[in-house]
Formats: structure tokens, C-alpha cells, sequence
């Protein structure tokens, strides 16, 4: 029996919790992920929906569907973004996939890429600082230590794949103007994996410290605020610390989703709810980045 | 002084491709690349880590290369940070605040501060002891002002935590009873 998926219409980090609800439990069914009325998808929604498809692939009865969008532009967006190079790897894809190549330009910092190993991070890190390094400072307003503090977050958000996700994933760097939401241009940091989440992989260190109240929630709020790690090593835990220092910093936003739950780091412009539990469970970990262009003083 | 240039090790070490310090097997690699390089001048007091050529760096190299090495070779020798930028020094501080420790770093522009766990009075020592102040100029009164035997306590404790070398008086002489 083949279930379907609506993928929303407006993909992005908002309307996620409607897709993984639509989702639901992806082991039983064949799965047909229908993006054919999809209009416009974020970095978040597009390396989400690879994660979806992974998770599928791997524990569902057959390879999941997916349709592609049927807007030429919006399919063309997709291919320019990378993802298509991927969903190959997970999806049978019906519907006509446009052949682009995944291309860095004004917009797309870095295209969908895999994050497998250390190698993997040093290349996302090399090849996206000089092309950030120009649209952070000259169109953002952030000042010039704001480029290496963008690149030291993109390399702790890609390790923690590396380390704690126990699969590969992507990540995904876009620039672009936030029109409807916020008035001003953005950068965004979209990483997501379909690996075992922040629960499962903090447990053998961290769950005892909490006792019955150990949750997905508990889970992401030990890492994000207390640096807690799966290694017992003191210095281990402290990227995502570091994460949430450098959005601080730039008025930024920090949102992480594993498992049921999602904890962020609100800024002023923003209308999210700092920890949100009792969602829908969702394979992995989906972390969010967000840097603004910095109001005039 | 021992120079430890870190783009040379880590071009011998871990590729000559990369140019950045990060990922935590990256600063595991270089680490061990600076204690091989220790090992072969175990007699100088003092080692020079140089971050000059270095463009970026994480927290988790920052952890392996400053953190880790500090904690296991600090007791024996003085470490200077050479050549570090303000965003080096964003990955270097909170690391060495975890740990409670504490190192001496020199800027691109020569200008020397403390990093780490320290408090504020020994930041003032610090910058007394290295601000090229002409003596009895204004600048040289406002330099330094704390109470009367606080600065002291501060400059032990600089140099009991790291930062600074033993006071050669303090150590005792050859053949003296211990």
C-alpha cells in the first residue's frame, strides 16, 4: 500500500511541523512524497525532506515517490539548490527534473551538500567563508569578525552530524530577502540528518541527571544551555553553545528539532516559541540558522 | 623561545589541502603534531604557538589545540599565543573558561592580553607588566592601581595558573635542603 505526503505548498522551518505530521510513523506504508503543487521551499524544507526520504529508504517496506514540483521555476530552484543531486539517492522521482547543476550564485552560498566526515566539513567551511565573507559584511552590515564567527558556527553545526547523528546529512547556506517576515535580507544555515537525535544520543551521560524527566526536550535544553556531551570528556558539548553566543550576538535565530521537540533561541523580530514539546517524532536532528542584516543604529 | 607554527603542522599532519583549524580529529592531529615538536626541545621554558598563518578556527580545534594541550603540558612550561585574531580568541576563551585556565596571547598588532579564567585585577597586572609605557608618563600612573599587596597576589597567581613563568627567587637553589 502506497501512503501519501503532502509536502506544503510553502516548505520552510514554519510549516515543517505539517509535513512530519503528515509523515507520521514512515515504516509501515510505501510513501509518495507529492511536491508537485509546491511552490516555494527553504533550505530547512529542502534538506528536511531528504532526511524524510532517507529515513524512508532505510526503514520503510520500498524506496519512497517523490514528485517534483510541477512550476518549472520552483523544480528549477530546487536543482540549482542541489537538491535533486541527492533525493536521487533516496527518492524514485517522477515528474520532469530539470538538469541544472548545482551552483553556488548571489543567493545559493552553498548548495545541498552531504556531510559524511571531517573531510566534508573543512570543504563546506573552505568554500563558503570568502562568498559569506562578502554578503555578511557589505549587504548584512555585520562587521568583519562576524564572517569567521558565521564560519566557526557552520563548522560546529556540520560536527555535530559527524559526531552525534550516527548517519550522514546535509547542510545547505542560502542568502535571501526575507520580505513578508521580516523586511530585511537574510543568511541562512539549514543541517539536517535522519540520524538516532539528541535523546538517544546523550542517554548513556545525561539521562540519569534527569531521571523521569528525560525527553527529547530535556535532551536538546542540556545541550544547548549546560554543553552536555556524550563523551565524558569536559571539554566536549560546546559548539552549540557557541551557536547560540554568535546569534545572540547578531540578533539572530537558533532553532533546534529533534525527536518531539524544539528548542530555540527567540530574537526580538521573531514570534517562536522558545521549547515546544509533544510534536510529532521525526527522525534526526534539523538545526536552523538564521543571521539577519543588521538594523541601522 | 620554541616557535610552533600551526598551518605548518597542520599541512604535515593532517593535509596540505586545508587551511582552517576545525573539526576535533583536525585538532587532535595538530595537537599531537605540537607535543612531537615539544618533545624535541623538552629544555625551553617557554613555547610560542603561532596563529599567524591560521584563518579560522572552532571551537572544537580551539578544545584539542589550546584547551587539551594547556591542561596536559601546562604545568611544565609557559605557552604564548602568537598572532591571534579576535575571532580566534572567541573560540579560545570560553574554551579555556571551561577548563579554568588560562594563557597569555599576542595579537597580529603586538597588542598582549589575557585569555580564559582570570580575574580582572590580573588582566590589570598583565597589561601593566606588558604596555610599552614611558616611565612617569600620566599613562604610567593610571596603568596600575590596586591595593597595596593585591598585586602581588595576582602576579602568583598568575604564575601559578600558567600564564606567567615562576619567580626564580621562589625556586629553590641546588643542593639547598627541600
Amino acid at each position: 500500500m502506497t501512503r501519501v505526503v503532502n509536502v506544503p505548498g510553502h516548505f520552510d522551518d514554519r510549516s515543517f511541523e505539517q509535513f512530519a505530521k503528515a509523515c507520521g510513523d514512515m515504516t509501515d506504508d510505501r510513501l509518495l512524497f507529492d511536491a508537485h503543487a509546491t511552490q516555494w521551499a527553504s533550505p530547512f524544507g529542502l534538506v528536511g525532506l531528504l532526511a524524510a526520504g532517507q529515513w524512508a529508504a532505510e526503514h520503510g517496506p520500498e524506496r519512497p515517490l517523490l514528485t517534483v514540483p510541477s512550476d518549472r521555476d520552483v523544480a528549477h530552484y530546487w536543482g540549482r539548490a542541489g537538491f535533486f543531486a541527492h533525493a536521487a539517492d533516496w527518492y524514485e522521482l517522477h515528474g520532469k527534473v530539470p538538469r541544472v547543476t548545482p551552483a553556488t550564485s548571489s543567493d545559493v552560498l552553498l548548495a545541498i551538500t552531504p556531510v559524511r566526515g571531517t573531510d566534508d566539513v573543512h570543504g563546506v567551511v573552505e568554500s563558503v567563508q570568502e562568498r559569506s565573507a562578502a554578503i555578511l559584511s557589505s549587504e548584512l552590515g555585520l562587521e568583519a569578525t562576524a564572517t569567521m564567527g558565521f564560519a566557526m558556527a557552520l563548522s560546529e553545526a556540520c560536527q555535530n552530524i559527524v559526531e552525534h547523528a550516527g548517519t550522514s546529512g546535509w547542510v545547505a547556506v542560502q542568502a535571501y530577502h526575507w520580505r513578508r517576515r521580516l523586511g530585511r535580507r537574510v543568511v541562512v544555515i539549514a543541517v539536517a540528518d535522519a540520524g538516532i537525535g539528541f535523546r538517544r544520543s546523550l542517554e548513556a551521560t545525561q539521562a540519569s541527571r534527569f531521571g523521569d524527566r528525560w525527553s527529547d526536550a530535556t535532551a536538546l535544553e542540556a545541550a544547548l544551555f549546560q554543553g552536555a556531551s556524550r563523551f565524558r570528556d569536559p571539554g566536549r558539548g560546546q559548539g552549540l553553545g557557541g551557536i547560540a553566543r554568535y546569534v545572540n550576538r547578531w540578533s539572530g535565530k537558533l532553532a533546534v528539532r529533534s525527536g518531539a521537540a524544539r528548542i530555540s533561541i527567540v530574537p526580538s523580530w521573531d514570534d517562536d516559541q522558545p521549547l515546544t514539546e509533544g510534536l510529532t517524532l521525526f527522525p534526526g536532528s534539523q538545526v536552523l540558522m538564521i543571521v539577519p542584516a543588521q538594523e541601522a543604529q | 623561545m620554541q616557535l610552533i607554527d600551526l598551518k605548518a603542522i597542520l599541512q604535515h599532519t593532517v593535509s596540505s589541502a586545508y587551511g582552517d583549524l576545525v573539526t576535533r580529529p583536525t585538532g587532535k592531529a595538530v595537537r599531537d603534531g605540537i607535543e612531537a615538536a615539544l618533545d624535541d626541545l623538552e629544555t625551553e621554558p617557554v613555547a610560542v604557538i603561532d596563529f599567524s598563518t591560521v584563518r579560522l578556527l572552532d571551537y572544537s580545534c580551539a578544545d584539542e589545540i589550546v584547551g587539551k594541550l594547556l591542561l596536559e603540558r601546562g604545568g611544565a612550561r609557559v605557552f604564548l599565543l602568537q598572532g591571534v585574531t579576535a575571532s580566534h580568541c572567541e573560540a579560545i576563551e570560553p574554551v579555556l573558561r571551561r577548563h579554568k585556565l588560562a594563557a597569555i596571547a599576542r595579537d597580529r598588532e603586538g597588542r598582549v592580553r589575557m585569555l580564559g579564567d582570570v580575574p580582572e585585577g590580573a588582566r590589570k597586572v598583565l597589561s601593566a607588566l606588558t604596555d610599552r609605557v614611558e616611565p612617569g608618563s600620566p599613562a604610567d600612573n593610571d596603568a596600575l592601581v590596586l591595593p597595596g599587596g593585591t598585586a602581588k597576589e595576582l602576579l602568583q597567581l598568575l604564575q601559578s595558573s600558567g600564564p606567567l613563568p615562576p619567580d626564580p627567587a621562589d625556586k629553590p637553589s641546588a643542593g639547598a635542603p627541600e
